[in-house]
């Protein structure tokens, strides 16, 4: 009796040891693999960078956001928008879809939301700067801007902050044009971001995908149209409310 | 029959957010609605729109779900899907949660405070993303507020959202 115990002791114990070897095994296979790829770095620096370099440029887009139901059901909302930005203060975004239609305007000092369909605008004192700003709007008025991280002059430090993996998947192309396609690991999130070959690397679609809500719902924008000469007028990031405008409040958050 | 309604709707008024906090999908009946736009799902917790915006990512505020006769009657099967998804998104952190229910017991100590407003109505500082129906607008002071039914909200935006803020 007493010896069979003891042997069973044993082999339960030298299974433990077992589990326990491969179990670090395995994590040294992960932690090779971890890491950002050079090539990935690279590759995103350089697309930031130009773009930080850019003092005005418009971006036409196509977005889709998709909503996970308490059923696990995916919904897809689909709008298309355009960014038009000037350095170091100035910002219009349009955008029209499923959802609403909506203009953001930032002049420098001010910032200004209008539902164009409902007659509706709030306006509120805003920071100097587009990188203070968008903290500002996303801190203190819950405004996000879809794929705002692009436009800091530092986007490079915002994207890869929290990074843990990062890969070159290879050549794709986006919209007719000719693209690196990188894939990023973060705690929450994985991103993927398509990049232009050649001697403007900017960037011509974004993933995000949400891997701490059920299902890991993704939201994508894809640039249809880069222009990095356009002419912007008086009109572009001034607010001028249409008749019969009501001006309503931001709720503060 | 008009006053069993009544009751049945206040009830449901206190028990959905109730049901929300658990984290258990209320099964409501297809004609309760509770959040008839779809915007109103947009850009509550959150498929998040940037990168940054993930690790960034703070508590939503949650647009307090209303429920009465006016907006019973309004119902559709989708916007029971909406409202599902509202629920889904109420449920995701538990920052949100005890917003709800802080929100809950200030609706119920003003329900039983406002005891002169329709039956039913909404508390006062409420936040809900579409009006009842057969709402007029009115102007105050020259600040337009709508009147439905005698319960007077005044639109806000919340975020990227319109919101109507109970009066």
């Amino acid at each position: 009796m007493q010896p069979t115990v003891h042997r069973r002791l044993l082999a339960a114990l030298s299974q433990c040891i077992a589990i326990a070897a491969l179990t670090t095994l395995a994590a040294a296979a992960h932690a090779q693999s971890a890491g950002v790829a050079p090539e990935a770095k690279q590759i995103l620096k350089a697309s930031t960078d130009f773009l930080a370099g850019q003092q005005r440029f418009t971006a036409d887009t196509r977005n889709t956001l998709e909503i996970v139901l308490k059923t696990g059901q995916k919904i897809e909302f689909n709008s298309t928008g355009r960014q038009s930005i000037q350095r170091p203060n100035k910002l219009r975004a349009e955008r029209t879809g499923d959802l609403v239609d909506q203009v953001f305007i930032y002049d420098g000092k001010s910032l200004t939301l209008s539902n164009p369909q409902e007659k509706i605008y709030a306006q509120v004192a805003a920071p100097g700067t587009l990188e203070d700003m968008l903290d500002f709007a996303r801190t203190k008025l819950d405004i996000v801007a879809p794929a705002g991280d692009l436009v800091y002059k530092n986007a490079y430090e915002i994207l890869m902050d929290g990074v843990t993996e990062g890969i070159v998947v290879g050549k794709a192309v986006i919209e007719g044009v000719l693209c690196d396609h990188l894939a990023f690991r973060a705690p929450q999130t994985d991103w993927q971001i398509w990049i232009q070959q050649g001697a403007q690397p900017l960037p011509r679609k974004l993933v995000i995908t949400t891997l701490d809500l059920p299902n890991a719902p993704q939201f994508a924008i894809t640039v249809t149209k880069w222009n990095l000469q356009p002419t912007f007028d008086a009109k572009t990031f001034t607010f001028t409310p249409q008749a019969g405008a009501k001006q309503i409040d931001f709720l503060p958050r | 029959m008009t006053s069993i309604l009544r009751a049945k709707a206040f009830v449901l008024t206190i028990a959905l957010p109730l049901l929300y906090l658990a984290g258990v999908s209320p099964d409501a009946p297809a004609s309760l609605t509770l959040v008839p736009e779809a915007h109103a799902v947009v850009g509550a917790p959150l498929t998040p729109v940037s990168a940054a915006g993930v690790a960034r990512r703070t508590t939503r505020r949650v647009v307090v779900a209303e429920s009465s006769a006016t907006q019973a009657s309004a119902a559709t099967t989708a916007t029971a899907q909406q409202q599902a998804a509202t629920a889904q998104q109420q449920s995701a952190t538990a920052q949100q949660q005890s917003a709800t229910a802080q929100q809950q017991s200030a609706t119920a100590q003003q329900q039983q405070a406002a005891a002169s407003r329709p039956p039913g109505a909404p508390a006062v500082g409420a936040v809900v993303a579409a009006l009842p129906a057969g709402c007029k607008p009115e102007t105050r002071n020259g600040i337009e507020f709508q009147n439905c039914g005698g319960v007077y909200y005044r639109a806000a935006f919340q975020g990227n959202n319109l919101v109507y803020v109970v009066q």
